[in-house]
Parts: structure tokens; sequence; C-alpha cells
């Protein structure tokens, strides 16, 4: 088993970094995410977002309720750097759509709910089928939005490309 | 049969090695050797826990058919606990202290127990949880429905005691390794550093009010500690 009491043997600081980097697609590119195969999954940050403390002297920050993402202290928090540690996300793709806060250094979701139950179910064992891909389905989005962070993430030039737009976007 | 839950907390695992599939006779057997074994009646405290299955909560049966989960399979494993209840024990321990006049001491205190434990524990229940969880068998990724350390840790212990198997976590390194992103990509992952972003006064000015280039040399790298 690996390690993971404070997340540094398992890059728990890249989740935080993904995370914030959804939120900066979000607010740059519209919250649309192209997927391999053609699909398209949309990402919206919701009621609660919590940052990470950047050393064991700083203060964690938590934000809940209406609008955080649009609010003076997330923005201060951005500026000094902070990473985002938990947000709640809405995920949506297709006519399904998935609630989940997502705590980045682990990449576990919690409090999900996952879409409506299809409307052609009509048995038990058919809700059973039908929850179980969406849970797939979930898992296997957050792994493809990972991905996509992380082949931005590890090119060479990234720092004086997205990384450079994604720092604009801190201090704006 | 309820069908499989719709909302809560998941933990990724994944596994290496060779699992049996679950429709071969092996799977269920594998179960079945660690499977649920009641302590409704046990005189002392103790923790069981064990394989059952979503239609038999008992851990007497295997059949592959309580097992389907559509896509995955649907396990599950029950923990169950009897612990001498404190407040009982409290309740005693004063009523002994009043009528002596004194405080019982450590020796009194354990002998009370003891003498309790022998009394209430063969009448007590133990508390039970069930917890679930849908194993992709060709992707070797397992979902588990329980976010908890004791949980996750009474999980992996069992599911290695099954299947010889030990379950990694997911977490962004073991995930990264996982995304097939070619060799090179996972030799820079393992060498990646964390962003720094700039910090207040450091931090790059909206591009009205400087360089483009500048705001690149504030988003430096520092050696992760």
């Amino acid at each position: 088993m690996s390690t993971q009491a404070d997340g540094s043997e398992t890059h728990g600081w890249l989740g935080e970094e993904f995370l914030t980097w959804l939120w900066f697609r979000w607010e740059t590119d519209g919250g649309e995410f192209p997927l391999p195969g053609g699909r398209v999954v949309g990402i919206a940050l919701d009621d609660f977002l919590s940052f990470a403390a950047p050393s064991d002297d700083d203060t964690e920050q938590t934000l809940r309720r209406g609008l955080p993402t649009r609010t003076a202290e997330a923005r201060t928090a951005l500026r000094q750097g902070h990473r985002l540690r938990k947000a709640r996300l809405l995920i949506a793709e297709g006519s399904r759509q998935w609630t989940t806060t997502l705590d980045a250094p682990t990449l576990t979701c919690t409090g999900v709910r996952l879409p409506e139950d299809a409307e052609e179910c009509e048995s038990e064992a058919d809700r059973t089928a039908d929850r179980t891909a969406n849970w797939y389905a979930l898992h296997e989005i957050v792994q493809l939005l990972y991905a996509s962070f992380l082949r931005e993430r590890l090119r060479p030039d990234y720092l004086q490309t997205v990384g450079e737009q994604h720092a604009r976007w801190m201090a704006s | 049969m309820a069908a499989i839950r719709k909302s809560g907390g998941v933990v990724v695992y994944y596994w290496d090695g060779d699992l049996p599939a679950p429709a071969d006779a092996a799977f269920a057997q594998a179960l079945a050797g660690r499977r649920f074994r009641t302590i409704e009646h046990a005189t002392s405290e103790e923790v069981s826990v064990g394989w059952v299955t979503p239609a038999d909560p008992t851990g007497d049966s295997f059949d592959a058919e309580d097992l389907e989960g559509g896509a995955g399979t649907w396990l599950r494993f029950r923990i169950d606990k009897k612990v001498l209840p404190k407040k009982w024990l409290q309740i005693h321990r004063d009523a002994a202290e009043k009528s002596r006049g004194k405080k019982l001491s450590a020796r009194e205190r354990r002998e009370l127990k003891d003498d309790l434990s022998d009394k209430l524990l063969p009448r007590v229940l133990p508390t039970i949880q069930l917890v679930d969880a849908l194993l992709f068998h060709d992707r070797r990724t397992l979902l588990l429905f329980a976010t908890s350390k004791g949980a996750r840790e009474a999980f992996a212990k069992l599911f290695f005691e099954s299947f010889a198997l030990p379950l990694d976590r997911a977490n962004p390194l073991r995930c990264g390794l996982r995304a097939a992103l070619g060799r090179e990509a996972d030799a820079a992952l393992e060498r990646l550093v964390p962003v720094r972003w700039p910090r207040g006064d450091d931090a790059p000015q909206p591009p009205r009010r400087r360089a483009a280039g500048e705001a690149a040399a504030a988003a430096t790298e520092e050696v992760d500690a």
C-alpha cells in the first residue's frame, strides 16, 4: 500500500493543481471538456470550495453556499497562490448529471449523487446495472479529465504556455 | 434485493496480478474462504469481518447471480462489533462506589468490568455495518463505497486475505501512471515538482499592467520537500 499520510509520496499536490486547473479552464474556456471518442463533458464548480494551506503555518480556507467562486475571498486566495484542495463539482454528459465533492490529494469522490435512474429500468436488477454504469462513468470522467490536465502539465514548455495563462488567471 | 446505492462516497482501488474471473468457481471459493462468521452469541468483545452477498447477509452462500451488478461485480462485506456498553459499565461502577462510599481501585474496576462482561456480553447484540464495492475485473479497478479509515483498512485486509493480492488506492501519481501517457511522460510525472504560484506582491499583474514574459518568470517550480 502507498503511504498517503501527507500526500507527498503520492503527488497529492498534483491533485490540487488538477482541481485548480479545472476551475481555470471552466472560467477561461467555458467548462466544456472534450474527451477521447468524441465525448464532451461539462464541468462547473458548485457551492463548496476548500483551499489548501500552502504550509503548516497557513490557514486552510473553506467557502460554502451561494457562488463561492465569485467571492472576493476566493479571488484573494488565488492571488495568494493557494491551490484548491476540495470542491463541489457539477459534471454533465448528455442528459446525465453527477454532483460530487472531489478531494484533490486523493482523487476521492465524496457526497456523490448519481444521475436519475434511466426511465427504462423496470426492476431492481435494472437499476443496479444502470447505477453501476453511472458509478463507473463518473470514475472514468474524472480519470480522463485528469489525463487531459497531465498532457498539458507534463509539456516541457508548460510554464511558458498554459502555466503562464494559469498564473495570469490566478492573479486577475 | 434492493438496488445498489446511488449516492455517497467512493474510494478507488487498483490491483496488479491475476484475480479469478467473478464467474469462475475460484472467485466464489475465495469469498467463501473468508465468509462472514457471526459473533451474535460471543461472550467477549469481538469484531468479525467477512464476505456476504447483497442477497444473503449471513455469508452462507455465494451464488454467482447474487454478485451481478451489470458491468461490474457487486461485492459486499460485513463488519460486526460486539462491545460492552460503556454507559452500563459506568452505571454499575457508580453504584458500587456509592455503596462503598469511596472510589474503586484500578484492580476493583477491572474485576467489575470482567464480571459485567461475563453477565452482559451474551445479551448484547453486535453492531452491524454492511459495505458495498463494485469490482470491474477487466479494468483491474474496484470502487469501495466507504471512505472511513476503519472500513478501508478492513476491506484491503479482507481482499488480500481472500485473493492474495494487495490493493493500491488511487492517488494522483498512480492515476497518472495508469493514464497511458507514454514512457517519457511517466518519467516526467515521477520527477514532477509542484508549481509555486506567485503569492501576494509577487503575483503577476493583469496583462495591461505587466508584460506577459514577466508572469511566466514568476511561475517558478520548487522542489517538493
